[in-house]
C-alpha cells in the first residue's frame, strides 16, 4: 500500500522535474533558467527523501541539505552578477 | 478497533504527499504557461513551498512509520525537518534576490503591462 503510493508521487514527481528541465535547458531570459533550476533542486530534494523510504537507505537522506544549501547560493551568486557585472568576491 | 498513532502518521504524511505531488505538477505546467520571468516567479513559490516543504514534513511523518529503516528511521525523519525548514527559509530570499537582479539587470520586460513605477522604460 505504502510503496504503491510512494511510486505513484515519485512518477508525478519524475514528470513535473522533466517539464522543468526543458526550460532550465532553453527558457527565454537567464533568469526563467535560474528559477527553473532552482525549483526543479526543491522538487528534487522530495524525490530523494522518497527514493531512501522505498529503497530503505538511509543514507541518501544525507545530500538533501547540501543540496537545498547549493541552489540557493546559486541565486544570490546569478543575482549579485547580474546587478553589478561581476561577483565582488 | 483501536487507532494507532503510526496509522494516523501514515494518512497525514500520504496526504501532504498527495498533496505535494499536485503541485509539483501545476508549478511545472504553470513554467511553461506564463508569460514572462515576474509571472512565473508565482509558479516558481508554488513549486518551493507547496511542492517541496509540505511534502518533505509528510515524508518525515511517513518514515517513523517504516520499521524496516531502524533506527535510522528517526535520522531519516530529522534530516527531512531540517531540509523542509531551510527551504521555509531559503527559497523565498533567493527568489527575491533574482527577481531584484533581473528587474535591475533589465534582463526580462514585464511584457502584458499596466505599470512599471520602479523602471518606466521596461514597462511593454
Amino acid at each position: 500500500m505504502l510503496t504503491e503510493l510512494i511510486l505513484v508521487v515519485m512518477f508525478i514527481y519524475v514528470i513535473a522535474i522533466l517539464l522543468l528541465s526543458i526550460i532550465a535547458l532553453k527558457g527565454p531570459t537567464i533568469g526563467d533558467q535560474v528559477l527553473a533550476i532552482d525549483v526543479l533542486t526543491y522538487i528534487s530534494l522530495v524525490l530523494f527523501t522518497l527514493l531512501s523510504i522505498y529503497l530503505k537507505q538511509p543514507l541518501l537522506i544525507v545530500l538533501v541539505i547540501p543540496l537545498a544549501l547549493w541552489v540557493y547560493s546559486l541565486d544570490i551568486y546569478i543575482a549579485k552578477y547580474l546587478e553589478r557585472g561581476d561577483l565582488g568576491a | 478497533m483501536v487507532l494507532e498513532v503510526s496509522v494516523i502518521l501514515r494518512i497525514i504524511g500520504s496526504a501532504l504527499l498527495c498533496l505535494g505531488a499536485f503541485a509539483a505538477l501545476v508549478s511545472a505546467i504553470g513554467f511553461h504557461r506564463f508569460k514572462n520571468f515576474y509571472l512565473r516567479l508565482h509558479a516558481a513559490t508554488i513549486g518551493s513551498i507547496w511542492g517541496s516543504v509540505y511534502p518533505l514534513v509528510g515524508a518525515a511523518l511517513l518514515a517513523t512509520t517504516v520499521e524496516e529503516l531502524g533506527v535510522y528511521r528517526w535520522f531519516v525523519a530529522g534530516a527531512s525537518i531540517v531540509a523542509a525548514f531551510i527551504v521555509l527559509i531559503l527559497a523565498p530570499a533567493g527568489s527575491h534576490a533574482l527577481a531584484r537582479g533581473v528587474h535591475k539587470a533589465r534582463v526580462a520586460r514585464v511584457k502584458p503591462c499596466i505599470a512599471d513605477k520602479l523602471d518606466p522604460e521596461l514597462c511593454g
